[in-house]
């Protein structure tokens, strides 16, 4: 039992399961509860630990959901708002969730009340006072749950569920469909508040927890700062002040925000990805020095920055390396790399950095996924050995095509399985036999496709206002749709077709013939 | 005739000293790109592509740009082939607009390893330019900078770029925009048309050919010639004549069924 000094002597602010068992309730005195029951444990209660707790926990919930809000003093402060929109199917929808996280706070020996609904307020009624633990009110029927809850379920100050309990009124059924009228005079506008939050009908703010930096910095100014030299210098100091810290526990960055904080109550911020952690502060201040750049007039000193923070959000392990003695440079370093991806990502953007790889699908756009670059080991590794053997062949091979009147087979290079253990980032194999553009269309373009048979190949087509007259067509390659996918596309005929100047060209027909709609051309991608 | 020879023999000593006097990495064959073929070569200052000095590539006509975006990839190729490293390619979107972006399974095919290409891609001439300056200045070691460029490219632009490669003596080839052409402190510029390609007995289409212009070669000579990429080789090749067969005589419709 947790007790706390209150009017008219020390009152019980807390009690478990036994002592209610015993007859004991919250707010009773203290000495009359000593009377009704001996042997009592009592202990005094300590609200900033509770807060303490409660904000681990939350933070302990950012696992399930990136809202996560402890409950303000007019809920109680005892509890947490989990806002899981978007993110119940993660463990396999909201019954699923709520057993999970039942289960796991049992094993912290947390005994917890809890209850899913559309709006935070009935959610908040539904797990302090329905009788059953753990339910699941769906959506719309907010109204019909809340009519047998009593009125304390509303989170009305002590005044207001005083008056109504003289008013006699019990439940909050008996004043869902009364006029609102005397209520809003009677009883200011926290009833009316409190019932539109919780039917969603009023907006309830939540303040959610947000994960403290793992490591920051920050420095205030004489004078307001105002230029960009002057806000690298101050990052610069800032990093060179954190560097002792990163440099003790062996951690490079890897996330980074800058705080500017201006004169008249805004807040800038700026956040820094890495390719790979680093507590180079020239480097670092390098790469701010890029962003701001990039952001132009986005970033607005106005009167000036008064003060500035550096949060380190991510921190990767880096071990310790000696500094080089620039007697020679290893140009393959992965760090020197990484830096010059950093360096082009920060001014161009993380996107506009990129690298190509292969994806298990035989529609053409969806075989390849482009990611931002990454200095992998891959990058940096020497001219493959698998390619020179080939070569090699295919030079010999080059060389006996050379003599005359031969006649020579060519083959196309059949693709032989990918290897089942292998890597994703090398399996780019040539399994795809078929060949594939040098340059592919964003989208597949449409083309009026003039053909000697309906499902042959083309005769001339004209794409973007010309007429290419074609001399030579390769195919047709049938591409049928994944049918996993539920899209509306049709089986597609690829042709690869050169017109008269030798310029190659991949077109390909989209839907058969006989069924449905006429079949379209399109101009998917270009051949050197 | 011994005439002639002394006369052959003084223009190469008179080139060597002018590659000496304007400060052109030393020789070697770091500092040069083997192409291929040696037809191509005794054009060139040296046994191949010069290093560490910008060489441009521009499309004959503006519907020639893939066939040039052709001829950039396998210079790549070829780098990615014989040096260390990784390539940055770097593209401006507009170019990439109008004809599409690299496709992974294609520069496969072109014999080009994706995995070791760096993409980069910029909104506008002076990122892009920005970018290949960049990765030029960069310690890293890279096998080749490419990039592909909307605009034209001034005297100043191409010196700052010959300035940064120079050092590391990174091969770096830029595709123009096709504008009309200013000066440019380029070693070599190419045009480059398309042709039609290079096919096997059977009608399908083997290696892709190009009429390759050298149109400026600084201490060489320029010329012309019918190309063709052989991508399993990773060489180019100069085609001989007219000994191959053309492709528009053959009723090649008929074939595919």
């Amino acid at each position: 039992m947790l007790v706390a000094p209150a009017k008219g002597g020390t009152r019980i602010v807390s009690l478990n399961r036994a002592a209610q068992r015993a007859g004991l309730t919250k707010d009773g005195l203290l000495s009359n509860a000593r009377s009704k029951v001996p042997n009592l444990q009592v202990r005094d209660a300590d609200p900033v630990a509770d807060s303490d707790a409660l904000r681990r926990l939350a933070l302990w919930c950012l696992r399930y959901t990136p809202k996560v809000a402890p409950w303000d003093e007019a809920s109680g402060a005892d509890g947490l708002f989990l806002d899981i929109e978007g993110c119940a199917h993660l463990f396999g929808g909201e019954e699923r969730l709520l057993a999970d996280l039942a289960a796991r706070l049992k094993a912290f020996r947390l005994v917890a009340r809890m209850a899913i609904a559309d709006t935070a307020g009935t959610a908040w009624a539904v797990a302090r006072h329905s009788e059953q633990n753990g339910t699941i009110v769906a959506s719309g029927k907010e109204m019909h749950t809340l009519h047998t809850l009593p009125l304390a379920a509303l989170r009305l100050g002590e005044d207001s569920q005083r008056l109504m309990h003289r008013l006699g009124l019990r439940r909050i059924g008996e004043i869902l469909h009364q006029p609102r009228a005397p209520f809003a005079a009677r009883f200011q506008a926290e009833l009316l508040r409190r019932l539109d939050q919780a039917l969603g009908h009023a907006p309830e703010p939540l303040m959610p927890v947000v994960e403290p930096p793992v490591y920051r910095a920050q420095a205030c100014f004489t004078e307001p700062i105002m230029t960009q030299e002057h806000v690298l210098q101050a990052a610069t100091h800032l990093l060179g002040v954190l560097g002792r810290d990163l440099e003790r526990d062996a951690v490079g960055i890897r996330l980074l925000r800058l705080l500017l904080f201006r004169v008249d109550g805004e807040v800038q911020s700026i956040e820094l990805g890495l390719a790979a952690p680093s507590r180079d502060a020239r480097h670092i201040a390098q790469l701010i020095d890029l962003r701001l750049y990039r952001l132009g007039n986005e970033l607005e000193a106005d009167f000036g920055f008064e003060a500035a923070a550096v949060h380190v959000r991510n921190a990767e392990s880096l071990a310790e390396r000696q500094a080089s003695l620039g007697l020679h440079e290893d140009g393959a370093s992965p760090e020197e790399l990484a830096r010059l991806i950093d360096r082009l990502q920060q001014r161009l953007g993380r996107h506009a950095v990129r690298q190509l790889h292969p994806h298990q699908s035989h529609t053409p756009e969806r075989a390849v996924r482009v990611r931002p670059a990454s200095p992998s080991a891959r990058l940096l590794s020497g001219p493959s050995s698998h390619k020179t053997t080939k070569s090699i062949q295919a030079e010999s091979k080059h060389r006996t095509g050379r003599g005359k009147g031969k006649r020579q087979i060519l083959a196309p290079a059949h693709g032989t399985a990918p290897h089942p253990g292998l890597r994703p980032e090398e399996a780019w194999t040539e399994t795809i036999a078929a060949p594939r553009p040098l340059l592919l269309l964003e989208r597949p373009e449409p083309a009026d496709v003039l053909a000697v048979v309906p499902d042959g190949p083309p005769r001339h087509f004209r794409w973007r206002g010309v007429l290419h007259q074609i001399a030579q067509a390769q195919g047709p390659e049938r591409i049928a749709p994944e049918w996993w996918r539920h899209t509306a596309e049709g089986t597609r005929d690829y042709y690869l077709v050169e017109d008269a100047q030798g310029r190659r060209f991949w077109l390909y027909r989209e839907g058969l013939y006989g069924q449905g709609a006429t079949p379209q051309w399109f101009v998917h991608g270009m051949f050197a | 005739m011994p005439r002639q020879l002394t006369k052959a023999a003084r223009i190469k000593a008179l080139r060597c000293d002018l590659a000496r006097l304007e400060g052109t990495p030393k020789g070697g064959s770091s500092a040069h790109l083997p192409l291929g073929p040696d037809e191509v070569h005794a054009h060139l200052p040296g046994p191949g592509l010069p290093c560490g000095t910008l060489n441009e590539i521009a499309a004959e006509a503006y519907d020639h740009t893939p066939a040039a975006f052709g001829f950039t990839l396998a210079m790549l190729a070829l780098a990615l082939h014989s040096r260390p490293g990784p390539a940055v390619l770097v593209l401006q979107a507009r170019c990439r607009m109008d004809f599409g972006a690299p496709y992974g399974h294609g520069l496969v095919q072109w014999g080009l390893d994706p995995g070791r290409l760096v993409i980069v891609e910029t909104r506008n001439n002076k990122d892009a330019l920005w970018a290949l300056e960049e990765a030029l200045r960069s310690p890293v070691h890279l096998a080749m900078v490419a990039g592909a460029v909307a605009g034209g490219l001034d005297l100043t632009i191409s010196r700052r770029l010959n300035l940064a490669a120079t050092p590391r003596a990174t091969p770096l080839v830029l595709l123009r925009g096709f504008v009309p052409v200013g000066t440019s402190a380029a070693a070599t510029r190419w045009r480059i048309a398309s042709a039609p390609a290079a096919r096997d007995p059977f009608g399908t289409f083997a290696r892709p050919r190009w009429t390759a212009t050298l149109e400026r070669c600084r201490n060489g000579r320029t010329g012309k010639w019918l190309i063709e990429w052989d991508h399993v080789a990773h060489r180019l090749c100069v085609v001989e004549g007219v000994a191959d067969r053309a492709p528009v005589e053959r009723a090649s419709l008929q074939r595919i069924s």
